[in-house]
């Protein structure tokens, strides 16, 4: 447990809702090995929205695979919550994956075959679980997908796909949603909805989103950035503005 | 750009694997009919070469009577000669040896008492031939026979029946004759003709048991000098012939006796082979063509691509072209090797079921290979060209758009022809079959092709609705994983029905085959269960072939359980010139335990000069009670007959029903081939079935059945020959399996990402391969009720067709249906099951990869 100052000022017992510990991840071996992370401990509070910021080849989408469970690590450790996931099967990691992460991906979020609504409850339907019709019902309408839900993908704009991403990361009530360069496929004003979406989700529903982006826009959307380079954690900035991550982007470069 | 193709063909291994299976599995069933029909062809040629090859010439009758067997062999009588003649022949110049050859019926006995000889080959008996060049058969144990109670027998037979030189046994004649083997010999090289038997006495004894008549035999053959020409022989031995006899040399002989083999019954197997090979290669079409098609849609980005950087449309297909002459060369040079397995294994099939086939090598002629590459690589190349020419029409832009790959629904064009073709088909079959005419079974042949090409033109039309039926229980029962199944089973129905066509023809096959013959069974049963009065039923098996001696009859119904025992015996006669069968019984007494439902005269009143005959006959020619016909029997003997009664029930008892009295002086060997019986009355079936067999067991052990068992008896041959036709379908169904095995993967392939995704929320391996599986559930059983419907109807339409012959009543076999529709399942699941395991392994971050 660490304290955090919340941006009302009051002083909190915040839990983290993940965190790397020493990761270390290294793909191929001997003369053509490369080190995707480094040595690399953060933590990702909850309720909270966290940007993962780096160049090309930092590691970000490394940590954020290993974090939610996709990839395991040379060494070191990750937790959620409390599960450290380094110890656990692959059918453990899947029902770690169904019950506490949601993802967002960049494109082809969704089974073409099924609803808007359909994919939603995927996750829930995998784990042969009732949604929570209120909690469903707060999702869509935040996501704002209410006449929409019996259509199929191919009948949706992409922004709209993103929206059903969303809400299908939100709907199982997970411990943190990922998101990997959710906007990088959309227009600007579909983009900044979905960035939206994600701060309102945590604002108002308490929920946890951890986004790898390299658009300092979407960033500023976060409470705050952890910068990534070369496998190592480079710096972390609180309450970010396009601006200030652009200034920290540049002096990681210099 | 061939380039392209070869590197191409080079990264997608299994897949080209999955492709070539099909055209080899087809091209092997096709080069191993051809393969065995060659064999056995060049096995008989040779067989009677080298067993004639000392025979220069052959006098015999020229009178001989022949008839079509309905269900059993066919029967043929010739008239004997004077053994006398033989004496005359030796004297031409330029004989060196003429001996009297006799051949008749001989079931020998083996040492465990049973009968020995498989289904239908025949039971011989004859006289050893002293004179080893003429002789057809080779001492290789003991010596020839020199008291009429010693017998050489052929080494096929003694390995069969367990016999050495030296032991004792009995040869029915079909009176039991107790003798000593003291020989054993070879047919040419081989153990026998095939499974045929053969016990040879001397010449008195095959007089005194086989002919019963001194002095005749069956004919006389002769061997020439060194240096006298066969047919300056035969023209010196013609004058000597006498009346009525004729001359043949040892080369015509030999070609009479091949043809008449290959005639009955070389054209029909192969014939038949020839057809399976057919339904295989169609079906291994269909694999093939929905495997380049689904092939050609994946590729139709890298084909745009192509384009856009220059390469003409020709180019492409070209290129499509090279890869399917390739897959089709491999693939066929390995099907035809693999036929020669093939051919070895369905050998063992016939044997298995027995109907024995001659040994010796393969024969492996250069039309097969002609024939297995031609068809292999046009079929190849046809399945190839096709989907490739229609990926070629799309415009570059359009291609490499990211939706571009998956073409959906089916076209309006081909709903209105699947819809008109299939209606035209089943109208034709319907006019034929209820209108009747002389060709009904070509017309309704015809429709059925036509029927059978708009189901599969018709089929991407209802796959979707037709999937989304078939899956619909898996939505209730196996949730969110039988819901996606479903729908990856109806998101393109193209492919899904292309896919299940294959399976569909194979199980429309299976069972059209399935209705044709429970419904000639369920006939038999009907017409013998309401024919047949008695208790019991001695006979010698479905086939015929074997023999009860007529002295049986009389003997059975001396016991104090039995009320009547009735033989019944076949025998060919000539009827106005045509040979005809007819059944020879105890007429007094047949009526007591067979009912033919006589409607005119009296049967159990028969003369020696009177016969009864079918009312189906009766009308064939125009006769009434009363009417006349010229009766020739094998010995020469002509009668005038008298139609005295006609009867309905024609099942048991054959057109042709005549008295023991009319038949007994004309028949050499006068052979019951089954005795009806009717027990007393009060006597237990136990009792009775035990009094009967203590008597037939010390005669060869024929069996003794009641009615139920006879019943079964009778329609055993539909269930030997059904399945022979299941075994040899298995192959169909096997590849149809393959090209939904085949499909799935490619499937999976296209939808990497999706399968990714699904693993990232939560989707569990098990959850994974058990999805992948049901689809292949759904796709198979869609073709399986598919084909079900089809044979059902096409099997009603044969039915009808042949029921204006006169045999058949419809009827459907609900129990093996349901038997195919679950193997359909289960084979869903076996076919699912190598996808669904490669599913299950991916990496779930390489497949959600952007790249």
């Amino acid at each position: 447990m660490t304290s955090t100052t919340t941006s009302t000022g009051e002083t909190t017992a915040i839990r983290v809702a993940a965190r790397a510990v020493h990761a270390t991840k290294i793909y191929g071996s001997e003369s053509t090995e490369v080190r995707a992370l480094d040595d690399v401990s953060v933590e990702l509070p909850g309720g909270r929205f966290t940007a993962v910021m780096g160049p090309s080849g930092s590691g970000k989408s490394t940590l954020m695979h290993c974090v939610a469970g996709l990839d395991t690590l040379t060494s070191g450790q990750v937790f959620l919550g409390t599960l450290e996931l380094g110890a656990l099967s692959d059918k453990e990691l899947t029902l770690v994956r169904r019950e506490q992460v949601g993802f967002v991906f960049q494109a082809f979020n969704l089974l073409p075959t099924l609803t808007a609504l359909e994919n939603i409850t995927l996750p829930l339907d995998l784990a042969g679980a009732k949604p929570d019709p209120d909690w469903l019902d707060t999702v869509v309408d935040t996501v704002g997908l209410r006449d929409r839900l019996s259509h199929r993908p191919s009948e949706l704009s992409g922004g709209q796909q993103q929206r059903v991403a969303v809400a299908r990361a939100l709907a199982s009530r997970p411990q943190i949603v990922f998101a990997d360069e959710p906007t990088g496929n959309l227009d600007s004003r579909a983009g900044a909805e979905i960035l939206a979406f994600m701060a309102a989700a945590v604002r108002d529903m308490g929920q946890t989103v951890a986004m790898v982006t390299h658009d300092p826009v979407a960033a500023s959307y976060a409470d705050a950035v952890v910068f990534l380079a070369d496998g190592r954690v480079a710096g972390h900035l609180a309450d970010p503005t396009p601006q200030t991550v652009l200034d920290s982007l540049k002096s990681l470069k210099g | 750009m061939l380039n392209v193709t070869l590197k191409g063909l080079a990264a997608h291994k299994r897949r080209l694997f999955g492709t070539c299976l099909a055209v080899f599995l087809g091209i092997a069933f096709l080069s191993g009919t051809l393969v065995l029909g060659d064999t056995l062809r060049a096995n008989f040629d040779t067989l009677f070469a080298d067993a004639n090859a000392g025979t220069d010439a052959i006098v015999r009758s020229a009178s001989t009577i022949e008839a079509d067997g309905g269900r059993g062999p066919d029967l043929d009588g010739r008239t004997l000669v004077p053994s006398a003649l033989a004496d005359r022949v030796r004297s031409v110049a330029g004989v060196a040896a003429a001996e009297p050859s006799i051949e008749g019926y001989g079931q020998l006995i083996g040492n465990d008492g049973k009968a020995i000889g498989g289904n239908g080959p025949p039971r011989l008996a004859g006289n050893w031939i002293t004179d080893p060049e003429l002789n057809p058969y080779k001492l290789v144990e003991g010596r020839a026979p020199q008291t009429t109670g010693e017998v050489v027998v052929n080494r096929g037979a003694a390995e069969a029946g367990k016999l050495r030189v030296g032991d004792t046994t009995i040869v029915q004649t079909p009176e039991p004759v107790p003798v000593t083997v003291v020989g054993i010999a070879s047919f040419g090289t081989g153990d026998g003709f095939g499974e045929v038997t053969f016990t040879a006495f001397n010449l008195q004894g095959a007089e005194a048991h086989v002919t019963k008549k001194p002095g005749v035999a069956s004919s006389i053959v002769v061997r020439a000098e060194p240096g006298v020409n066969e047919e300056v022989l035969a023209e010196r031995v013609r004058p000597l012939a006498g009346d009525g006899n004729e001359v043949l040399t040892g080369t015509q002989f030999t070609a009479e006796s091949t043809d008449q083999i290959g005639r009955d019954f070389l054209d029909i197997f192969t014939t038949f082979l020839t057809v399976f090979a057919g339904v295989a290669l169609l079906v291994a079409s269909f694999s093939i063509y929905n495997t380049f098609s689904i092939l050609v849609a994946q590729r139709s980005r890298e084909s745009a691509l192509l384009r856009a950087l220059g390469a003409a449309r020709a180019q492409i297909v070209t290129s499509v072209v090279v890869e399917a002459l390739l897959i089709g060369l491999v693939a066929s040079v390995a099907g035809l090797l693999g036929g020669v397995a093939i051919a070895g294994l369905l050998k063992g099939l016939f044997d298995s079921f027995g109907f024995s086939l001659p040994a010796g090598g393969l024969a492996f002629q250069a039309s097969t290979a002609v024939i297995c590459m031609v068809v292999g690589m046009v079929v190849t190349l046809a399945a190839g060209v096709f989907p490739a020419v229609k990926a070629s029409r799309v415009a570059p832009v359009a291609a490499l758009r990211e939706h571009a790959v998956e073409a959906v629904r089916a076209s309006r064009l081909r709903a209105v022809a699947g819809a008109v073709l299939t209606a035209l088909g089943v109208a034709v079959v319907l006019s034929a079959v209820l209108g009747g005419g002389d060709s009904v079974l070509a017309v309704a042949g015809l429709g059925a092709v036509l029927t059978m090409v708009g189901v599969v033109v018709f089929g991407p039309v209802v796959a979707r609705p037709a999937a989304g039926v078939v899956g619909w229980p898996l939505l209730r029962l196996r949730g969110v994983t039988g819901a996606l199944a479903r729908q990856n089973a109806m998101r393109n129905p193209r492919r899904t029905s292309g896919t299940a066509a294959a399976l569909m023809v194979g199980v429309g096959v299976v069972t059209l085959f399935t209705v044709f013959a429970a419904s000639i069974r369920s006939s038999i049963d009907d017409t013998v269960s309401r024919s047949f009065g008695g208790d019991l039923v001695v006979n010698t098996g479905s086939f015929g072939g074997g023999g009860l001696s007529p002295a049986l009859a009389p003997e059975l119904a001396a016991l104090p359980e039995v009320r009547t025992a009735v033989g019944l015996g076949q025998g060919v006669v000539q009827v106005d010139g045509d040979g005809k069968r007819i059944t020879v019984a105890d007429v007094a007494n047949l009526g007591k335990v067979l009912d033919l439902e006589v409607q005119e005269g009296a049967l159990e009143r028969l003369g020696p000069t009177e016969m009864a005959v079918s009312s189906d006959e009766a009308e064939a020619q125009g006769w009434s009670i009363g009417s006349t016909a010229g009766i020739r029997f094998v010995d020469g003997a002509t009668a005038s007959f008298t139609v005295a009664a006609i009867y309905d029930v024609g099942d048991v008892a054959g057109d042709y029903v005549v008295s023991r009295a009319a038949w007994a002086p004309h028949a050499g060997q006068d052979v019951d081939s089954q005795v009806l019986i009717g027990l007393e009355q009060g006597v237990g079936l136990t009792a009775g079935k035990a009094a009967v067999t203590a008597v037939t067991a010390a005669a060869g052990g024929a069996s003794v059945l009641d009615r139920k068992e006879y019943v079964a008896s009778v329609a055993q041959g539909v269930d030997m020959m059904l399945g022979i036709v299941y075994v040899l379908l298995f192959l169909a169904i096997v590849i149809a399996l393959m090209g939904i095995a085949n499909t799935l993967s490619l499937a999976i392939h296209e939808r990497t990402r999706e399968l990714g995704l699904l693993r990232a929320v939560g989707q569990t391996r098990r959850q994974l391969r058990a999805m992948v599986r049901w689809e292949s559930v759904i796709i198979a059983l869609f073709g399986t009720v598919g084909g079900l419907g089809l044979g059902v109807f096409l099997g009603w339409a044969l039915v009808q067709a042949a029921s204006a012959e006169g045999f058949a009543t419809f009827a459907a076999p609900t129990g093996q249906l349901a038997v195919v529709l679950v193997a359909g399942a289960v084979a869903g699941v076996l076919a699912g099951l190598g996808p669904a395991r490669r599913a299950a392994r991916l990496d779930v971050l390489q497949a959600i990869g952007t790249s």
